[in-house]
C-alpha cells in the first residue's frame, strides 16, 4: 500500500469491520440469555407478590403494566402491577401484588433502585416491604405511624410509601377497566 | 526469569492501584463490598487480556496515526462482551456492576497497558503482562472492598463476621469510605517500602 492515507482508512475500517462482526456474534449468543433471565425476574416477582399464584397472564391496554395471577385451577388470585417514582437518588421500580375483591395489597418488591448502599437500598428487605402485606389500598402507609421506615433512610421508606399511595387507586381502577376478573 | 517478571510485575511492583494509581474510577466507585470489588477485577481482567492479545497481534498493522482510535476500539468491542457476558450469565453480578462495566472502556489501565507495553512487544510476553496487571488489580480492588464491607457492614462476601452488638460504620460503604480507605492504604504500603529502604540504604 502505497498511499498511507489509504491506509489508515482502510486499517481502522477494517479492525472495526472485524469488531462489528465479533459483537454481532456475541449478541445473537447471549440474548437468548438475557432476555430469559429478565423473563424470570418478572416471572418470580408477580408469583411473589402474589400469594397463591402459580401463573400469570398479561393485560392488555393499560398504561401500566398489569399481570393477573391465576391459581392452580385457573381462578384469579389477584393483580401484579409495576410502577416506578422518585426515590432518595434515582428511580425505585416496584412489582405490587393486589387482592382486588379484598382492596388490599397481597405483597409488595422491589425491582431496581439506586438508593445509598446499607441505608436507603435496605428498602429491598422483605423485614421493610412485608408491612405492607395485608394493608388496605386506602391506608396512608404514613412513615413512622403505620409503617416502620428504614433506620437512616427516612427518604426512601416514605419514597415508597407515597409511590404505592399514588399509585393504587389508579392501578385498581386501569384492572377493573380493562375487564379484570372477567 | 525476564518474562516471570512480566507477570510478577502488576501483582506488587507496578501494581495498578497501589503503585502506579490508574484505573481509581472503578477503584473508588464499586469497592464497597469485597464480591463487587472481585468481579470488577475479574471483568477488567477479562478486557485487559482481550485487548492486549488483540494490540499486540496486529501491532505491525495498525498504523501509528489511528492507533489509539484502534485500541479504543478493540478495547470497547471486549468490553461490550464483558458487558453482554455478566447480562447473561451472572445476571446478579450485573445487577450491582451493571452501571460501572462500560466504564471499563475509559479505565486507563487498560489503553495504558496497550500503548506503554502490548504495542511493542509479542503476543506472550503481553498475555503474561495482562495477566499480571489484572490480577494486581483484582486483588486491590477486592482487598479494598473486603475492608469497606467489614467497617461498613460487618459482613465479608455477605457472610456475617461479628455479632448482633456490631455498629457499623456506614461511612465506610458510602464514597468518602472510599477515599478514606485507599488513602490509609496507599500511606500504609508507603511507609512499608520506606522503611525497607532506609533498612536496605
Amino acid at each position: 500500500m502505497k498511499n498511507p492515507i489509504a491506509r489508515l482508512i482502510i486499517v481502522l475500517a477494517l479492525i472495526s469491520i472485524g469488531s462489528g462482526l465479533f459483537l454481532a456474534l456475541t449478541y445473537t449468543y447471549t440474548i437468548p440469555h438475557i432476555e430469559a433471565n429478565a423473563a424470570r425476574d418478572q416471572e418470580i416477582a408477580i408469583l411473589e407478590t402474589l400469594p397463591g399464584a402459580v401463573d400469570y397472564q398479561e393485560l392488555e391496554q393499560t398504561d401500566i403494566p398489569i399481570y393477573v395471577g391465576l391459581d392452580g385451577g385457573g381462578g384469579i388470585v389477584g393483580f401484579s402491577y409495576v410502577i416506578e417514582g422518585g426515590g432518595f437518588q434515582g428511580i425505585i421500580r416496584m412489582m405490587v401484588g393486589v387482592n382486588p375483591h379484598e382492596e388490599k395489597i397481597t405483597g409488595v418488591k422491589v425491582l431496581s433502585h439506586s438508593e445509598t448502599p446499607g441505608l436507603g437500598a435496605r428498602i429491598t428487605e422483605t423485614e421493610f416491604l412485608d408491612q405492607f402485606a395485608q394493608k388496605s389500598i386506602n391506608d396512608d402507609f404514613e412513615v413512622k405511624e403505620d409503617v416502620d421506615g428504614v433506620t437512616g433512610a427516612t427518604v426512601s421508606s416514605k419514597s415508597v410509601s407515597a409511590i404505592l399511595k399514588q399509585s393504587l387507586p389508579q392501578a385498581l381502577e386501569q384492572y377493573r377497566m380493562s375487564g379484570g376478573g372477567k | 526469569m525476564k518474562t516471570g517478571y512480566e507477570f510478577f510485575k502488576g501483582l506488587w511492583d507496578e501494581n495498578p492501584i497501589f503503585r502506579l494509581l490508574l484505573g481509581m474510577c472503578p477503584t473508588l466507585a464499586v469497592t464497597n463490598a469485597a464480591m463487587n470489588g472481585l468481579s470488577m477485577g475479574l471483568a477488567t481482567t477479562f478486557v485487559l487480556l482481550g485487548s492486549n492479545i488483540m494490540v499486540a497481534a496486529l501491532k505491525n498493522v495498525i498504523p501509528d496515526k489511528v492507533r489509539i482510535p484502534s485500541y479504543i476500539i478493540i478495547i470497547a468491542t471486549f468490553v461490550t462482551i464483558a458487558d453482554l457476558g455478566l447480562a447473561a450469565f451472572f445476571p446478579d453480578i450485573y445487577k450491582v456492576l451493571g452501571l460501572f462495566i462500560p466504564l471499563i472502556v475509559v479505565n486507563c489501565i487498560i489503553l495504558a497497558r496497550a500503548e506503554a507495553f502490548a504495542s511493542k512487544n509479542t503476543i506472550g510476553t503481553s498475555l503474561l503482562d495482562a495477566l499480571g496487571m489484572g490480577f494486581g488489580f483484582t486483588w486491590a480492588l477486592t482487598l479494598l472492598g473486603s475492608i469497606r464491607e467489614i467497617m461498613g457492614m460487618g459482613s465479608i462476601f455477605g457472610m456475617q463476621i461479628f455479632g448482633e452488638g456490631f455498629v457499623s460504620w456506614i461511612i465506610f460503604i458510602l464514597p468518602p469510605g472510599a477515599f478514606l480507605t485507599l488513602g490509609l492504604l496507599l500511606g500504609l504500603f508507603n511507609a512499608m517500602l520506606n522503611k525497607k529502604k532506609t533498612q536496605c540504604g
